[in-house]
């Protein structure tokens, strides 16, 4: 059974691109633009990984993180932001996550961490 | 001139109308006690002359020279004070009567001298004797009388003179004291509005009072207009820091807003890039496309960017209100034709000029429109009201929807720049650049709203006020 990968970014390129990219690696990957729609998804199936960017309407990718620590134990999340500060980062270290991306984000590397949170 | 200046000169004028009625008054004094001193020497004069005529009586009774004696004794004596108080009686009487007094007199003694002496009577003596006594007597009563009326005209002359210089004295008070106090009110009344328009915050309008000072009121307004210029220089400063503390936000917010699209144009070039092997040609011009519409976000960004930051010198034109909003109306008409949106307007007719940047006003006007075009996604009703406070010297815009309304949250950020609750749409930079606008226009925008009821906009923007009458008016005050 492929990994399950939600992706969560009120910007549809991001969304589509990520999706394509990481089916071409053989995940099964679900995405939105709509974080509170995301949110309610995440509650009804455990997903392996979440990758979401930080700044969104609504709820955050914060909450998103502190809601997914809370449900899943075993997931991971991956945060991207084009709003990359320091306190930000801090914030997102301290709430166990497991990496960080800063936009433009790199294809390349998101493979690498991807493959690497999921253990493949 | 000063006010001081004002009240010496009106008490030196007072004063010196004073000291010429004190003169006057003098005067008439002195000449109505000389007149007082002839009377009394002509009444004398009466006296003795009634005794020459008893004495002449009792010659023509008992043919007693004696009596002629004593009337020629007599008659030299008042020949004598007549000589003596020559001055007053002429003074009094004039050259001509004293003249006949005095002939009259030495006729009136030769004829009886020659009797006398020659010890007969000539002929006709006694009826000539007796008119020239009678003639005497009578010129001097009639003198007498003349004098006396002479003198109670004077003195009824006088005091009708005391009466009208008194009055002159009083009115003249009156006219000085109603000009200071209508001069001053006028002053007083300047500087009041100028206070209350302070008070008001229309520092601006205060500071245009550029005015001579003339006198010490006019001090007291300079002053005030002074402080009006310096506490607009503060305000303009306090504004600078103002922009400079939403910099940081500026800031922040531009490397939220370019880094989204950034990252989906290198995105989608890595992904093509890594993906062109299995991509279709279809979808590669997808790819592009994509990345056109990413790159014409960014220079949407950027322009808005641009209006936000224009250090433009404002252009400023007179304009009729009515004509600037049928301009920007034009300009979202477009938009209201897509939309469920039913325009209303309601212009008030006689307005004022106002005098601005219009092309700066009508992208205001423009900004609430789509805004509230905005908010009524099913459609509403978007309201312009146009009026005017001529009191205050403002013309009034409201721009009122019925739309999706405003949360007490988010009426504090609306007009920070970069603040959106559009998302990817709105750059959040309209309201915060119509808030620069207005406030370089020394007017004012201000916000109602209820959630789910409907916003309400309403600006603020001073009336035309033409150079001219502003020059009329400082004209006037220096009067
Ligand atoms: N008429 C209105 N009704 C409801 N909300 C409004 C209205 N006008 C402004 N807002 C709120 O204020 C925010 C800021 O408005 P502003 O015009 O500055 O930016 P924007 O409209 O989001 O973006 P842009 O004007 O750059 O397209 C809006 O996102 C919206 O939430
Ligand atoms: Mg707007």
């Amino acid at each position: 059974m492929p990994k399950q990968i939600v992706v969560i970014d009120d910007e549809k390129i991001v969304c589509n691109m990520v999706q394509r990219i990481l089916t071409q690696e053989g995940y099964e990957v679900e995405t939105f633009t709509d974080s509170t729609q995301a949110l309610n998804r995440i509650r009804e199936k455990e997903f392996d990984l979440v990758i979401t960017d930080l700044k969104m309407e609504n709820i955050d990718g914060m909450d998103i993180l502190k809601e997914v620590n809370q449900l899943y134990p075993e997931a991971k999340v991956i945060m991207l932001t084009a709003y990359a500060t320091l306190d930000a980062a801090i914030d997102a270290i301290r709430e166990r996550i497991f990496d960080f991306f800063p936009k433009p984000v790199k294809i390349e590397e998101l493979k690498k961490s991807v493959k690497k949170a999921l253990g493949s | 001139m000063t006010i001081r200046m004002r009240i010496i000169i009106a008490a030196i004028i007072q004063a010196a109308i004073i000291c010429v009625i004190s003169i006057f008054g003098y005067l008439s004094f002195n000449t109505i006690l000389s007149k007082l001193r002839t009377i009394e020497i002509i009444d004398d004069l009466n006296i003795s002359l009634l005794e020459i005529r008893k004495s002449e009586k009792n010659y023509f009774l008992y043919s007693d020279v004696n009596a002629l004696k004593e009337v020629v004794g007599r008659g030299k004596e008042i020949d004598k004070v007549v000589q003596s108080s020559k001055k007053e009686i002429l003074k009094g009487l004039g050259p001509k009567t004293y003249n006949v007094l005095g002939t009259n007199l030495s006729k009136y003694l030769e004829l009886a001298q020659k009797v006398i002496s020659t010890g007969k009577t000539p002929p006709h003596f006694g009826e000539e004797f007796r008119t020239l006594g009678h003639e005497l007597t009578r010129l001097s009563e009639v003198l007498l009388k003349r004098e006396r009326t002479d003198v109670n005209n004077r003195i009824q002359n006088s005091i009708f003179m005391l009466i009208i210089s008194l009055s002159a004295v009083f009115l003249f008070q009156l006219v000085v004291w109603q000009y200071f106090f209508h001069f001053i009110i006028k002053e007083l009344a300047i500087m009041g509005n100028l206070i209350q328009m302070a008070s008001q915050g229309k520092l601006h309008e205060v500071a245009k009072q550029t005015i001579s000072p003339k006198n010490e009121l006019d001090d007291a307004i300079k002053a005030l207009a002074d402080m009006a210029r310096e506490l607009e220089k503060r305000e303009a400063v306090l504004l600078q820091s103002e922009k400079l503390a939403s910099l940081g936000i500026l800031i922040s917010g531009v490397a939220h807003e370019l880094g989204n699209p950034l990252n989906n144009i290198s995105l989608m070039a890595q992904g093509y890039l890594s993906l062109y092997d299995i991509l279709g040609d279809g979808e590669k011009k997808n790819f592009m496309a994509d990345i056109l519409t990413q790159t014409d976000r960014i220079s949407r960004i950027i322009n808005n960017l641009l209006d936000f930051s224009r250090q433009k010198k404002q252009e400023l034109i007179e304009i009729e209100p009515g004509n600037l909003i049928e301009k920007s109306i034009t300009l979202v008409s477009n938009q209201l034709k897509i939309t469920n949106v039913k325009l209303h307007k309601y212009i008030e007719p006689d307005l004022r000029p106002i005098y601005v940047d219009a092309p700066q006003i009508e992208q205001v006007l423009v900004n609430l429109f789509i805004n509230a075009i905005q908010a009524m996604p099913e459609g509403g009703d978007l309201t312009v009201n146009v009026g005017q406070e001529v009191e205050n010297g403002y013309l009034i815009i409201k721009v009122k929807d019925t739309g999706l309304g405003i949360s007490k949250e988010d009426l504090l950020h609306i007009f920070d720049p970069f603040f959106t609750t559009k998302g990817t749409k709105g750059t959040g930079l309209g309201l915060s650049v119509s808030y620069g606008i207005i406030r370089q226009h020394h007017g004012d925008i201000a916000v109602e709203s209820e959630e789910g009821k409907g916003t309400t906009f309403t600006l603020k923007i001073p009336i035309y006020q033409p150079k001219e009458k502003e020059e009329d008016a400082q004209a006037d005050r220096s009067h």
